[in-house]
């Protein structure tokens, strides 16, 4: 299996851009493509680290007390911020350098992507150093953010490309490497903090200069390995047009275009509340099961009830998004939706009658259908809108995310406070929130039952 | 060449994939005990 690639010289490097190039990425017709995952894997791997900076919490609010907090400290609700404005970053940048994710590459995107997310943790040091929390806000906030945005849309289009015959499984791998990075990250910065702990500092420091070196170089194996299909390669006997399905198509939509269709809006509206209902209730997982079985579950055992969650949120990635290859994106939704209403209308009971195991599975199952359906997205927009700007358009959608982020968590949070001041007691107060839960899928299930095939007047040519 | 390239590329993302899931499912069967 040899590797060639275009003769090198000063004046294409200079037309090029050099290694970084999507030129400098193609691969040969008989290149293996089961080397791209890994790729994504890296990048993936890496900026799912996001879902643990929790670990950081509270040892940011000792910064100066070292063993307890000081006045002069931060204080916990000012640094939670920190972890806000990186998702709203991760949307936003998505959604902006969607376009130039797929002009450039995935090579590109991929450094880009490093810089800012390790150049972000070590902003955020310096913003620590300093003790100055706009620099932190601005570090690991706004420019790990983008890292985040433009690192996890990066491999998306690549994958499909390579994996024409199965985008869902493709794209799960990756967008699972996303679930799993918290559990890399979670375990590592505390080894780090301890590591670096000493009676003049907590470690956070060194471990936050530690994890931006690592996590750059690590991306830098995901940029450095990938590679872009040729433009007319497929796999080998793999016959598109022999097995035309109705939602599935071979054109391709323009993202100016793809995002003033009605499919676009339904797909927003699906993806914003299958993220809403799981978001909300994995923010306050802890909590709420010590809360439903007041003095039945310890703060250890809720811990493990969240560890358990972050399984099944990774593992549904890649087995739903893999699933939905044989049954069809919009059957899988179906699934997410109708079982998603009959778990959340189920849950209320469940705690009323006490039953701790049955209380897991249902929270298992739901949370492995959220995770299931930020990985099933990106095969869904392939066969609607085809593959040549589905980066593109994979970016704007993560909206609804950034959406789902702020709605999910203030649901949750205020109609349980609003309960419990009404006077119902914490173990009844998340029955409403469930019954809202339900509501929302409904309205995702309406959005999938009204997703229809993309009007080919909204198609264009490939060289267009 | 490629097929060590194929080995060491998946290690490199399966190792610490696999460290991070067993440290988390050793915290999540502290539920059933």
């Amino acid at each position: 299996m040899s590797t060639s690639y275009p003769p090198r010289t000063a004046e294409t490097s200079a037309a090029t851009g050099g290694f970084l190039d999507k030129s400098r990425t193609v691969a040969p017709h008989d290149y293996n493509r089961f080397l791209v995952p890994p790729a994504a894997l890296a990048v993936h791997l890496s900026i799912g680290q996001a879902y643990a900076f929790s670990t950081f919490n509270l040892p940011l609010t000792k910064l100066l007390g070292i063993t307890q907090s000081t006045s002069a400290d931060w204080k916990l609700e000012q640094i939670g911020w920190t972890f806000s404005i990186a998702i709203v970053f991760l949307g936003a940048s998505a959604a902006v350098f969607g376009r130039w994710v797929e002009i450039a590459g995935p090579r590109k995107a991929m450094f880009v992507a490093a810089s800012c997310f390790g150049g972000g943790f070590l902003l955020g040091a310096v913003g620590i150093y300093l003790h100055q929390l706009w620099i932190l806000f601005l570090g690991y906030g706004v420019l790990g953010g983008c890292g985040l945005g433009i690192g996890y849309i990066s491999p998306v289009s690549t994958l499909i490309k390579w994996f024409p015959d199965r985008p869902g499984m493709a794209t799960g791998m990756a967008i699972m490497g996303f679930g799993g990075g918290a559990m890399i990250g979670a375990p590592l910065s505390i080894f780090l903090m301890d590591r670096f702990k000493t009676a003049s500092s907590n470690g956070v420091l060194e471990a936050f200069v530690a994890m931006g070196i690592i996590y750059f170089l690590y991306m830098m194996i995901g940029a450095f390995s990938v590679r872009v299909p040729p433009a007319d390669w497929k796999p080998e006997g793999w016959n598109p047009s022999a097995r035309p399905k109705k939602l599935v198509t071979n054109a391709h939509v323009h993202v100016n275009t793809a995002w003033t269709t009605r499919q676009f809006w339904l797909l927003w509206g699906i993806l914003c509340m299958n993220v809403t209902a799981g978001i909300g209730v994995l923010g306050q997982a802890s909590p709420m099961i010590q809360e439903i079985f007041t003095g039945r579950v310890s703060a250890a055992t809720a811990a493990s009830f969240v560890g358990l969650l972050s399984l099944f949120n990774m593992g549904g990635r890649f087995v739903w998004a893999s699933v939905s290859d044989y049954i069809g994106r919009r059957n899988t939704y179906f699934v997410f939706f109708l079982l998603g209403i009959a778990l959340y209308a189920t849950v209320p009971t469940l705690g009323s009658l006490g039953s701790i195991p049955w209380f897991v599975a249902a929270f298992c199952v739901i949370l492995s259908m959220y995770g299931g359906g930020f990985a099933t997205i990106p095969a869904y927009l392939r066969d609607l809108f085809g593959t040549m700007h589905v980066g593109a358009i994979h970016g704007r959608l993560l909206t609804a995310w950034s959406t789902a982020g702020v709605l999910g968590p203030v649901l949750v949070n205020y109609i349980r406070k609003f309960q419990i001041d009404s006077g119902v007691p914490k173990a009844q107060a998340y029955s409403v929130t469930m019954y809202i839960m339900c509501g929302l899928l409904v309205i995702g299930l309406l959005c999938n039952l009204a997703v229809r095939a993309v009007d080919a007047r909204h198609h264009h040519s490939r060289d267009a | 060449m490629a097929k060590l390239k194929f080995v060491v590329l998946w290690l490199v993302v399966g190792v610490p994939l696999i460290w991070g899931v067993s440290k988390t499912l050793q915290n999540a069967l502290k539920l059933f005990q």
